[in-house]
């Protein structure tokens, strides 16, 4: 270590020894000791820049910040979660398959006897003047 | 670099869509971002809309995050920087007339009103480097990187950083010493 490499050390990375260079600490914090007047003087400089750093803070993120980070993540869904939406999507699917049964089964006897399924209440505005019931008041 | 990259096995679990780890790396590395981001540039909503478009980047980039190259925290520190210099570019006027007036209506103790001062100077010199100037300190001082890291985040040796840092150290010793508070500086 030489008291110019010191003096560079000292005015690139401060007066704190713990900012200094890694493998450079330990020579520079000897010399120091040995030239505790020269060295007390370059520190002195740098310590009070350092204390002003120091002063300098910036507030850490909000809540609504750090939210709408983790919102833009890519979600991976909790295992339960996707077991719950397995079962949702089986009923819709069941569900749809019995619509689909019931609808075909309608179509295919209707082509087999050649009309509509009669149902025993059907009521009386499907009924037209021509059926002999009594919904025409040809008893009167 | 032999030792393992603190970050790997929490960005792999990111990686994985892990809700936890998100949380955990959002936590961890949110205020650092913001932090250089808010240094660098001078303004807290610019800087936050960088923070927010490097986590994208961190999202898009985690499932194919490698361990062995470059350490996690040097590379989004990089998306970080890149995404300052995207917007120092795009101004034309001094950044310095873009710090934001933060008026508070409580009224402060003298320490805390003191404290608040020697908060603003420093905030005003710092954007009144030059930006090369600014960012190796912010990112060797604030971010508390290596000079080795440092120098490799810029592109340049460490010597130049060292030169850059002392630059740095000598024009915010005399904007602050022509600020008026100059009783405790040499």
């Amino acid at each position: 270590m030489t008291p110019e490499r010191f003096r560079t050390i000292v005015d690139a990375y401060g007066a704190d020894p713990r900012r200094w260079p890694d493998e450079e600490r330990a020579a520079a914090e000897s010399w120091a000791d040995l030239h505790r007047i020269e060295a007390d003087a370059v520190l002195a400089e740098s310590a009070n820049l350092d204390a002003w750093l120091a002063d300098h803070t910036v507030a850490p993120p909000e809540r609504a910040l750090i939210e709408r980070v983790v919102a833009a993540a890519p979600n991976r869904r909790p295992a339960k979660h996707r077991v719950r939406l397995w079962w949702q999507g089986a009923a819709f699917a069941g569900i749809g398959l019995a619509g689909g049964l019931a609808g075909a089964f309608a179509v295919s006897f209707f082509v087999m006897t050649g009309q509509p399924p009669q149902t025993h209440d059907s009521p009386s505005y499907l009924a037209s003047s021509f059926d002999g019931s009594g919904a025409d008041w040809s008893g009167e | 670099m032999s030792e393992r990259d603190p970050d790997a096995d929490l960005v792999a679990r990111v990686g994985k869509q892990d809700p936890a780890a998100v949380r955990t790396l959002v936590s961890r590395k949110l205020p650092r971002l913001l932090a250089l981001a808010t240094r660098m540039l001078g303004d807290r909503m610019e800087a936050e809309d960088v923070a927010q478009e490097a986590f994208v980047r961190i999202w898009k980039q985690a499932p194919h995050w490698k361990e062995g190259e470059a350490r996690f925290d040097t590379w989004i520190h990089r998306v970080a920087l890149n995404l300052c210099y995207d917007r120092l570019r795009g101004r034309r006027e001094d950044p310095v007339a873009d710090l934001p007036d933060e008026a508070d209506p409580q009224p402060m103790p003298d320490m805390q009103l003191e404290a608040r001062v020697r908060d603003e100077r420093v905030r005003t010199a710092l954007a009144a480097l030059p930006v090369r100037q600014r960012e190796a300190l912010v990112l060797n001082y604030y971010q508390e990187l290596s000079n080795i890291e440092a120098a490799a985040l810029m592109g340049i040796t460490v010597d130049a950083l060292e030169s850059l840092l002392a630059r740095a150290r000598r024009n915010l010793r005399a904007q602050l010493a022509d600020s008026g508070f100059s009783k405790d500086l040499p």
